[in-house]
């Protein structure tokens, strides 16, 4: 939908047969997903299913127990081999609850990082591209004083994304970006999401099961079901699927959807 | 779609001797006693790994040092207070005891020369540790915790930030400066409410607790305690980073952890004081 020409042949992230298991319980079985650069794609499925723990697999914080995971052609992790520094470098998240450090101040959070990488940045420099980054996330920049604990949900979510895009990155996460807020702030992060893509040219993956979010924001939709991708398409073969747990999930059905 | 292959269910585990109630009644005990060893065990062994890596980043040290300091006041400073109370009321106690054991067989002199030996051997760095595992080593397990509770570890690491550097490292420093610091005003602290018990209960002067002070006082005495101290910093810090960093999900988690780090740190100061007392007398 967000209108950005993708390449189907220039793969960004490569999913092979991936598996996950917390202690007894099989979390990821076999998912494979190829992801094209530029584009925006939404993984839909059920609450605890295993869409996070693809996220985190794709940025490093897990490593997978079989398969492999590719990340702009480089292999980054398979169940022997586990080396996350340099696409760290390409990639940003947006986490769940934001995940701002609570101890620093708005602009601190986003100048953090900024000043650890950028040694060679000015101070001033730094809070040039800290009010720019609240700038492209609609916050004033009278908002950097701000304790993460005087913002709103919406607010955290936006400083987050702030912090996330700072250090340029090629491919953004976003998990659940969109869980507990209002429908109004829901649809302004939605169109960040697709903002982002626009100006900066970034690669999405968004996690989510909040339907209205996943057809605005997305390309493509994959839905995650027993620890598989079981469909994989643009936002109408998804609407328009015959598929009985990908209509029963987009519909909200509680009992499988009769042919 | 796919098909969903289902899990096969596990074979029945065959009975045992050791499963009946009987059993369970006399090994229980036994068994929760062994698991508590392995866990502090495991504990300790990630604590050496963890002081390994976070060694390797001391030469970062001077780049963290705006969060060194701040973790240094928050260490030392504040937790000055407590200590104050602790000591004073722990030496006059101590020197008190000491009066009520050596009535009629020993001079009032010797009352501060034992006074100053268990107070620089042994009650000031043991109770300054055990004090600053409460107090310090509880908050970090829970500051470490919920910040891996609120994924802002997970965070740290997306950002290519390392955060052994920015949370251990500084955290480490200020163990290793602020402990010696904290036990050696501890010590006067605890001379001083043996002084104050001395010359207000006991009717002995200034001049013959002093005296006794200096008496048959080695200076490795005073070594033996800083180097307690040292070692005991570097426990609590240890035990409270490594708990929090391994905290399970929740409140529940975040406050066993604590309870963890505590318990832990408190256990081996107690062995580690033993053993430098081994090594040096």
């Amino acid at each position: 939908m967000p209108g950005v020409k993708i390449d189907e042949n220039d793969i960004m992230i490569e999913l092979h047969g991936l598996r996950k298991a917390f202690g007894p319980q099989q979390v990821l079985r076999d998912v494979t997903l190829d992801i094209r650069r530029g584009e925006t794609i939404t993984i839909i499925g059920q609450s605890g299913g295993g869409k996070s723990v693809i996220l985190k697999h794709m940025i490093g914080l897990l490593q997978p127990d079989g398969g492999e995971v590719r990340v702009d052609g480089e292999t980054i992790s398979t169940p022997t081999f586990f080396d996350t520094k340099l696409i760290r470098k390409k990639m940003g998240m947006l986490f769940q609850n934001g995940a701002l450090f609570d101890s620093m101040n708005a602009g601190e959070n986003i100048a953090f990082a900024l000043r650890e990488h950028n040694r060679s940045m000015t101070e001033e420099e730094i809070q040039a591209e800290v009010t720019e980054k609240l700038q492209m996330i609609h916050l004033k920049p009278e908002f950097r004083t701000k304790m993460p604990s005087e913002l709103s949900g919406g607010m955290r979510k936006r400083l987050a994304l702030a912090r996330a895009i700072a250090l340029k990155p090629q491919i953004l996460l976003y998990d659940e970006p969109t869980t507990g807020l209002d429908p109004v702030t829901s649809d302004v992060i939605n169109d960040l999401i697709i903002d982002m893509q626009q100006k900066l040219g970034v690669t999405s993956v968004v996690v989510t099961h909040d339907m209205a979010s996943a057809y605005k924001v997305s390309d493509r939709i994959a839905m995650l079901y027993e620890g598989r991708i079981i469909a994989c398409g643009t936002v109408d073969e998804i609407r328009n699927t015959n598929n009985p747990y990908v209509k029963q999930f987009i519909t909200g059905q509680r009992k499988l959807p009769t042919a | 779609m796919e098909e969903t292959k289902t899990v096969p269910e596990e074979a029945p585990k065959r009975a045992s001797a050791l499963d009946s109630p009987a059993a369970l009644v006399v090994l229980g005990p036994w068994l929760r006693l062994g698991a508590k060893a392995k866990n502090l065990l495991k504990e300790s062994c990630l604590a050496m790994a963890l002081l390994g890596r976070v060694l390797i980043r001391v030469p970062y040290i001077m780049r963290n040092r705006e969060l060194t300091l701040v973790q240094t006041i928050s260490i030392g400073v504040s937790s000055l207070p407590l200590l104050v109370v602790t000591s004073i009321f722990t030496g006059a106690v101590a020197t008190f005891q000491c009066a009520y054991q050596f009535r009629n067989f020993v001079p009032d002199k010797f009352i501060g020369t034992a006074a100053c030996k268990m107070i620089l051997i042994e009650l000031g760095p043991v109770l300054t540790g055990l004090v600053l595992a409460g107090r310090v080593g509880s908050a970090l397990a829970a500051e470490i915790g919920s910040m891996k509770e609120k994924e802002e570890l997970d965070a740290m690491e997306v950002l290519n930030l390392d955060s052994l550097r920015y949370l251990a490292l500084p955290r480490f420093a200020a163990f290793i400066v602020m402990m010696p610091a904290l036990t050696l005003i501890s010590d006067l602290l605890a001379l001083f409410g043996g002084w104050l018990v001395s010359v207000l209960s006991l009717n002995m002067t200034t001049y013959t607790y002093t005296s006794g002070l200096q008496l048959y006082f080695q200076t490795k005495d005073l070594y033996s305690g800083m180097l307690k101290s040292f070692i005991f910093g570097i426990i609590i810090c240890l035990m409270g980073y490594v708990s929090g960093r391994n905290a399970g999900a929740g409140a529940r988690g975040v406050g066993l952890a604590v309870m963890r780090s505590v318990v832990s740190a408190c256990v081996l100061i107690l062995i580690f004081d033993f053993v430098v007392a081994l090594c040096f007398f």
